[in-house]
């Protein structure tokens, strides 16, 4: 599946002048994410900012709160539909989970698990576990990983949207892995070691973090596309996202026994092929990829024809 | 009798002991170390070429690894103490003292060594005053220098990032000093001649480029909306009224979100052709928009910047380029442009002071000065008017009768009030004060005088100091820009009112400026791929600049 050009409106990033052409989803904050992605005015938030639910702990380090701990969940329409939805400011403690954080995204999930027929949207903009607040952070994750299997076995699709800034990183990604789909742009990053970690601890010769092409060769949203770890890939722009959301809504999402041990088959398969590369430009020449070089310029409209074509598409999966 | 060739029988001396280890002019890179313990000799003075951008990388390396029983005791001066290895020739004894002028990278460990005794100071300069040093009393006795290319001759091709090479060779060569060359390459023929051969003692052949920092790139993904506000504000408020069309710029992001705003906000003010079309600048990523936009007349740069060379090579109109087609950037000259034929430097710093000297040094950082003095002062010397010229000489002094008023360079002073890390960007007193006195040291590291800064911009609005009539108005005027840092907190609100009713002070809303539109979508460039897409991929970014 894919997002034409025509339906995302979006030309490729930057050939616009500022101020003109579609509204960055890198840029926007988790609000403005929420805001214009959804039906316009149907986004009605819970624990919202008024009722000031803050983290417990972070006053213990001298660390600023923030009134919604770095997360907007709520529920609101998608396309003429009900959808639950959570948001990461990854502005905010980069996005990372904290007990809050984490337990008002494990109560929206489990809401839609009660109600098991309300789709699920999880705007990822997250670095992961927040370490002042290890422990519960955690925990967080394990519960929300939980909560979305439960949710798709009840028959819930659950969608995770990747292009922020933070990226999607630590148990963001382990919860990525468990959504029924996953939309993601170029700018977007899925892993659960960061490039700083791997390479403290396995040397710089292992991977250097610093070196961004390769960074996003490794994580970054046409790789995860091309491997099919992400099975849409849009334009970093909310109209795209948007419109690709609203079609992965309308899929199955459930899990059964069958979906999980094709799921254990593609990434078998996976590692059979591409396990012993050492870069992505190996994986995408081994695609079939004609010019791997030219593939991180490309702009969205020529990269999406090429992952249908080349791209691992495994939507029996997951 | 008098014997008046001394110093080149001496030169020929040591041409004749290095030539052993030479074919020709040419060293193999591992033979370096030799070379060098040949040539050298203890106590010398050496340039060891490296500033903010470029370095002799290896050479460095080589100097280091020599033997410091036969080597030792060097005296030495350079622009840029910014490698690692700059300092391990203090640690290890080779070298002694240091004359020098910025020192970024290493400015932690080598307050320390300072602090420690390690290093013998003589003092710290700007590049230009460094450079005026070379040819009156610091003219080394070997520089040490990196190129691009060389032929068999000796002539070299130093590219795009030529930058000190030229001055440090002319003070070196023309004084029976010996030059030695690292260059990436040998070739048949140099692309074009930077250095004629007969100024190079001796090449080492590298077999790698050498380093190059891409220190003048800024992410436009990480401009923040106060850096678009104070942008916004020395836009609208200091380059239109003066008609600014000669100037400099800074490498900091509020810098950087003024270029980005050209094709944007200074369009919708009608600015085109009337302000910022002339510039002493490196080859910013960030001026791309501006320039494509057709704002931009032409750029004299210090040195190049990584991944600038295909967008150059394709708008030698705008930029200064050699018979290869590649950047001539020139350090030394283009300080001189900026010192002289600019009407206007504005730039970021750490600490201002209630006089408005300003400072990057904190206690335990020397990080040089680099350039900024120099941008950033009045030139005395200077004699030809232009329109903002006299416009600030006039704020300055409306008694004088204007045939005998001189005129002012604008320096501009632009920041948040919390700057990095949330540290204030005023304060009572500078740590550097703080520091020179630790260090024993005659002069506080100011960057910029008091007397020479003629504006400080922060989201608070603009403090227009050449319209302060005395030290009171000039406390009271800086404190009303300064927020809410503890030196804002302080100020005489009477006082402040009516400097600002004397326009003295502006709010933004006294230009028309509404803090809530300093929004990113102004930004001609929002992430490093937007400047790809309006070079028209020309601008081949490094890698860790990339999210792609």
């Amino acid at each position: 599946m894919h997002v034409s050009r025509a339906e995302s409106g979006g030309d490729p990033v930057g050939s616009r002048p500022a101020g003109a052409g579609p509204r960055s989803w890198y840029e926007a904050s988790a609000r403005q994410r929420l805001d214009l992605l959804l039906d316009p005015g149907s986004f009605a938030e819970f624990l919202a900012p008024p009722d000031r639910v803050v983290s417990p702990h972070l006053a213990l380090f001298d660390l600023p709160h923030q009134f919604d701990d770095g997360i907007a969940v709520g529920r609101g329409r998608l396309g003429g539909r009900d959808v639950l939805v959570a948001a990461q400011e990854g502005r905010f403690m980069g996005g990372a989970f904290g007990e809050v954080h984490g337990a008002k995204l494990t109560g929206l999930v489990k809401a839609a698990r009660d109600l098991a027929s309300t789709p699920v949207l999880i705007l990822f903009d997250t670095g992961g576990v927040r370490l002042q607040e290890a422990n519960a952070g955690e925990l967080a994750i394990a519960e929300i990983m939980r909560a979305v299997i439960e949710a798709r076995a009840a028959g819930v699709p659950v969608v995770g949207l990747i292009g922020g800034r933070a990226g999607c990183y630590g148990g963001g990604g382990l919860i990525a892995a468990c959504c029924s789909a996953l939309v993601i742009s170029e700018q977007g990053r899925i892993a659960v070691s960061g490039p700083e970690v791997i390479e403290t601890n396995r040397g710089v010769e292992e991977f250097d973090s610093r070196d961004r092409a390769l960074v996003w060769r490794t994580m970054g949203g046409k790789h995860r596309r091309l491997i099919g770890a992400a099975g849409t890939f849009v334009d970093d722009a909310v109209a795209a996202f948007r419109a690709a959301a609203i079609e992965c809504i309308g899929e199955n999402g459930a899990i059964d026994a069958a979906v999980l041990a094709a799921e254990q088959e593609r990434l078998d398969t996976r590692v059979q092929r591409f396990g012993t590369m050492e870069d992505g430009l190996d994986i995408w020449a081994a695609l079939g990829i004609p010019d791997p070089k030219s593939v991180p310029g490309m702009p969205a409209e020529t990269f999406i024809p090429l992952a249908d074509q080349f791209g691992v598409n495994g939507h029996d999966a997951r | 009798m008098a014997e008046w060739q001394q110093n080149r029988a001496r030169r020929d001396r040591r041409i004749e002991a290095g030539i052993k280890l030479a074919e020709g002019k040419i060293v193999a890179a591992g033979d370096a170390t030799r070379l060098l313990e040949a040539v050298i000799q203890p106590g010398d003075r050496v340039c060891l070429e490296g500033d903010n951008q470029k370095q002799a990388d290896l050479l460095s390396a080589a100097l280091l690894a020599a033997d410091p029983a036969r080597l030792n005791t060097l005296h030495m001066v350079q622009s840029g103490v910014v490698l690692p290895a700059h300092l391990d020739l203090f640690e290890r004894g080779i070298a002694k003292r240091l004359d020098y002028a910025y020192s970024g990278p290493q400015s932690a460990r080598i307050a320390a060594m300072l602090f420690g005794g390690k290093i013998e100071l003589g003092a710290v300069h700007t590049y230009l005053e460094l450079f005026a040093r070379y040819f009156i009393d610091l003219t080394p006795h070997v520089a040490l220098i990196a190129a691009v290319s060389a032929d068999r001759d000796g002539n070299l091709y130093t590219g795009p990032n030529t930058e000190d090479t030229p001055t440090v060779v002319e003070a070196t060569a023309f004084k029976d000093g010996i030059v030695i060359a690292q260059v990436g390459e040998i070739v048949d023929h140099v692309p074009r001649v930077d250095i004629p051969g007969d100024r190079v003692h001796f090449v080492v052949d590298a077999g790698r480029p050498f380093f190059v920092e891409p220190l003048f790139t800024r992410d436009p993904a990480l401009i923040t909306e106060t850096q678009i506000l104070t942008a916004m504000l020395a836009i609208k408020g200091i380059y239109a009224p003066y008609g600014v069309r000669r100037l400099n710029h800074g490498i900091g992001f509020s810098t950087a979100a003024i270029e980005l705003l050209l094709p944007t906000f200074g369009e919708r003010l009608g600015l085109k052709g009337k302000i910022a079309t002339h510039f002493a600048l490196n080859p910013h990523p960030a001026l791309i928009p501006a320039i494509e936009a057709g704002w931009v007349e032409q750029i004299h740069s210090f040195g190049s910047e990584v991944g600038m060379d295909g967008y150059i090579r394709a708008r030698p109109d705008i930029y200064f380029t050699g018979s290869d087609g590649s950047l001539r950037s020139n350090r030394a000259f283009s300080q001189v442009a900026g010192l002289y034929a600019c009407d206007m430097f504005i730039g970021s710093t750490l600490q201002i002071d209630l006089a408005g000297n300003s400072s990057t040094v904190t206690t335990s950082r020397v990080a040089g000065f680099g350039g900024a003095p120099n941008m950033g002062s009045d030139a005395r010397g200077r004699r030809h008017p232009s329109e903002p010229w006299l416009k600030a000489g006039a704020d300055a002094d409306p008694v004088s009768p204007a045939p005998l008023r001189r005129g002012r360079k604008l320096v501009v002073q632009i920041g948040e009030t919390f700057g990095e890390k949330n540290a204030p960007q005023f304060v009572e007193r500078l740590d550097a004060i703080e520091l020179a006195d630790r260090l024993k040291l005659d002069l506080a590291p100011v960057m910029i005088y008091g007397d020479d800064v003629t504006h400080i911009v922060t989201e608070e609005g603009i403090a227009n100091l050449l319209l302060c009539r005395s030290p009171a108005e000039r406390e009271q005027a800086i404190r009303g820009v300064a927020g809410y840092t503890d030196v804002g907190l302080a100020r005489d609100r009477k006082a402040v009112e009516g400097l600002r009713a004397r326009g003295v002070i502006c709010r933004p809303e006294d230009l028309g400026i509404d803090p809530l539109d300093a929004d990113r979508s102004l930004l001609a460039a929002r992430s490093i791929k937007d400047l790809v897409h309006w070079s028209g991929g020309l601008y081949d970014p490094p890698s860790r600049f990339r999210n792609w």
